[in-house]
């Protein structure tokens, strides 16, 4: 009995955080309809280009598969953000890509498409360690990588080049052997 | 006058089915096949099987949102959205809850959908009879109503259902979960098969882990073919492999060219002839036109889901049954169950980093109920079982830790380093009078209807049932050797399981129940009931096999006292 008490409290501290540990736990406690919130923001066709390089570097085009531009990521940001958020988050997601941009100029003097890789490395970890800082609320880091996760292992390039896809197995093994280095499977 | 009398002709069946779901399509299929002609009424649109399976065969990157819910979608679907099964793969399977509006007194989350086939398109497969301890624990606490039949009643219908539908599954001996009439089991994976010897061990076989009986083919079955472990079923199968109204039962009525189907046909009421005391047809609303119309029949089956069909039921008002037809006992509308889920435990699993799975089960593992039972005493009534299973997934600890990079896309681009074994409960509801439907005329759905209104809520047995659903599957999972182990309780309202039960209970009292052992109305002779609603206790396994068997022999009982000609 003892143990089950341990593990009583263990529940209790633990809470929902057995979900939290999936990757689209962010989008789906967050984008619950907001009935006052039906307007949303529309996003220049050049903001895509933006978002795609964003994307590039969460998941940027390794030896082994085509990156996040490649997947179609830029476009698909935007088009996730207008019509699945709620406007509230729209708005962070808005301000904090604004305020992204400003940085880039502050802080290198530079528009974001034109900073190298060293300089978009150094901004992603700004804006990653912000996001810590701020307890992980909601922010335009947040979502817009959560967004390239979600977009790319969905993709054409995602499932079937750097995971691999089977479309129709046509068996089940469950004690097959995992050869070191095997990609994971798409879904 | 010439005219009505032809139209009257032309609306007159043997039998009328009014649903066409899992229950509604063994209606049309049995009394088809004993040769009767029968108009199955659907009040959604058609679906033809594999031809209209959309999504079906779509990668995921095919799919729109990247799978994803749009914030329209949200608003059209309240309910819908407030858990997993309404999909953007099939979402257009989920009633818009903005046109069939019901009442909340208390939080009654109700999936519904709409069209020819109904949920069995979308079900979960999972497929267990109910044993005697079930039929027998009403009697035996004072919950509820005595349950009118036996397992010995109910077996040799579990076995022609079984037999037709096609179960997957391994014979246990288990005596809280009768074996069946199965095909051969789904594999477990190598964790499950570890999971299971540590757990039977460690408990001296007090417990046991099987593999899921499910509605999905291993093998090819009755000109189907076998499942092909895409775990794609709830878009629908190309190639048949789980039991649907569309996959089994309906081609099989048809075949008799015995069966009309009419889609966009809501029954509104069941027309009473006060001179027969019995139902003379169904009065139906075209959803399309919202036209009014009659058909007429000897016998109807109503198989419109538990609450559609309670609706049904509470709106057929006449002089002889002011309170809805059937309901002298006025139990009809009363003790709404379901089952209470969402809570349990998982962890990790070490030692098995060298293997991996091929193919997708669309199965998992279970553990039936053992609580209650012998020695095993607990501090509430009636018990629960385990769904679950092993896996080794995608997930990265850098995915948290908010990583990014090309060494974290290689990272995401593997299997996770270990495998996690989940466990979760399944809990029975017991039957409360106070738990219950009713129709509100203050509110009116599109097509000019008045609303159902549900009032139900888990009471102090579930809630003390729910810390043991946790705590027990840890205390399992540690003993089975994994760790990590983390017990949960995600919460859970009524409707959430879409296993709603009860409303039209079966009974040998006709003060008590509403249907008699036969699923026929005490008091119209002529009127069946089969779907949920029938039932007296939910017991905590997955209840669409019972009511595929309870139907079958409700068929079979009224055809033959139409023969007799004492309906």
């Amino acid at each position: 009995m003892e143990r089950r008490e341990a593990l009583k409290k263990m529940a209790f501290l633990m809470g929902g955080a057995i979900s939290a540990t999936t990757m689209s736990v962010l989008f789906e406690s967050f984008t619950v309809y907001n009935p006052e919130q039906r307007t949303t923001y529309s996003f220049l066709a050049s903001d895509g280009e933006i978002f795609g390089e964003f994307a590039e570097i969460i998941l940027p085009t390794t030896t082994n598969s085509p990156g996040a531009k490649a997947a179609g990521i830029g476009t698909l940001i935007p088009l996730l953000i207008k019509d699945c958020y709620p406007l509230n988050l729209q708005e962070i997601f808005k301000k904090g890509f604004e305020d992204m941009l400003a940085k880039c100029r502050t802080k290198f003097n530079k528009e974001f498409l034109n900073l190298n890789t060293a300089e978009k490395n150094q901004l992603m970890k700004e804006l990653k360690q912000e996001t810590i800082d701020n307890n992980r609320e909601p922010s335009f880091f947040l979502i817009a990588r959560d967004l390239t996760l979600l977009g790319y292992f969905t993709s054409e390039i995602g499932c079937t080049i750097a995971r691999e896809y089977l479309p129709i197995p046509g068996k089940y093994d469950g004690n097959a052997d995992y050869i070191p280095g095997q990609k994971a499977w798409a879904i | 006058m010439n005219i009505n009398t032809d139209l009257k002709k032309q609306n007159t069946y043997d039998a009328i089915v009014v649903g066409s779901g899992i229950s509604g399509g063994w209606a049309a299929k049995e009394l088809t096949q004993k040769g009767l002609k029968v108009l199955m009424l659907e009040r959604g649109k058609n679906i033809e099987h594999i031809k209209d399976y959309d999504s079906a065969m779509k990668a995921p990157w095919e799919i729109a949102y990247c799978g994803q819910l749009t914030q329209e979608q949200k608003r059209t679907h309240p309910v819908q959205t407030r858990d997993y099964p309404y999909q953007q793969a099939n979402e257009s399977w989920w009633v818009n809850d903005l046109e069939c509006p019901y009442t909340e007194d208390k939080r009654f989350d109700w999936y519904r959908g709409f069209h020819v086939g109904g949920k069995s398109l979308m079900w979960g497969r999972q497929s267990y009879r109910f044993s005697d301890i079930n039929f027998e624990d009403n009697k035996k606490d004072g919950h509820g109503n005595d349950w009118p039949i036996r397992y010995k009643d109910i077996a040799p219908w579990y076995d022609y259902v079984e037999k037709f539908a096609g179960i997957s599954g391994q014979n246990e001996g288990w005596p809280l979960l009768p074996d069946g009439q199965f095909l051969p089991p789904m594999d477990m994976n190598c964790v499950e098969k570890s999971v299971k010897e540590r757990i039977e061990k460690h408990y001296n076989k007090s417990r046991i882990l099987t593999i899921g009986r499910s509605a999905n083919l291993t093998v090819p079955h009755q000109g189907r073919g076998n499942c092909q472990y895409r775990n794609l079923c709830s878009r629908g199968c190309p190639f048949g492999a789980y039991f649907s109204t569309q996959s089994s039962t309906l081609p099989a009525a048809m075949a008799t060219k015995k069966l009309t189907v009419r889609p966009y046909s809501i029954v509104n009421h069941i027309i009473y002839d006060e001179d027969s005391k019995k139902a003379k047809g169904v009065m139906v609303i075209d959803s399309e036109t919202n036209e009014s119309m009659e058909f007429y029949a000897k016998i109807v089956f109503v198989n419109g889901s538990t609450l559609g069909s309670t609706f049904i039921l509470l709106n057929s008002t006449s002089e002889a049954h002011p309170n809805g037809l059937g309901n002298g006992s006025g139990q009809l509308g009363h003790n709404l169950m379901d089952h209470h889920f969402r809570c349990g435990a998982e962890g990790t699993v070490e030692g098995f980093e060298d293997k991996y799975t091929y193919g997708r089960r669309a199965n998992g593992i279970y553990i039936p109920r053992y609580q209650n039972f012998k020695d095993d005493k607990r501090d509430y009534l009636r018990g629960f079982g385990y769904q679950g299973a092993a896996s080794r997934g995608h997930w990265h600890k850098e995915v948290a830790e908010l990583d990014f990079g090309g060494d974290f896309k290689e990272i995401l681009s593997r299997p996770a380093e270990s495998w996690t074994m989940g466990l979760g409960g399944f809990g029975e509801m017991l039957p409360y009078y106070e738990n219950k439907v009713y129709i509100d005329h203050s509110k009116k759905d599109k097509w000019g209807q008045p609303v159902l209104a549900i009032d139900c809520e888990y009471k102090e047995n579930e809630a003390k049932m729910r810390e043991d659903m946790m705590y027990d599957a840890a205390e399992m999972l540690e003993a089975a050797g994994a760790k990590n182990v983390k017990a949960y309780d995600n919460g859970c309202y009524p409707g959430m399981t879409i296993h709603e039960m009860g409303t039209a209970r079966m009974g040998n009292d006709p003060k008590e129940s509403v249907l008699n052992k036969w699923n026929q109305m005490h008091e119209v002779s002529n009127v069946f009931v089969t779907d949920g609603s029938c039932m007296p206790s939910s017991a905590c396994q997955n209840p669409s096999l019972t009511y595929m068997a309870l139907t079958a022999r409700a068929c079979d009982y009224a055809v033959k006292e139409l023969k007799k000609k004492n309906i």
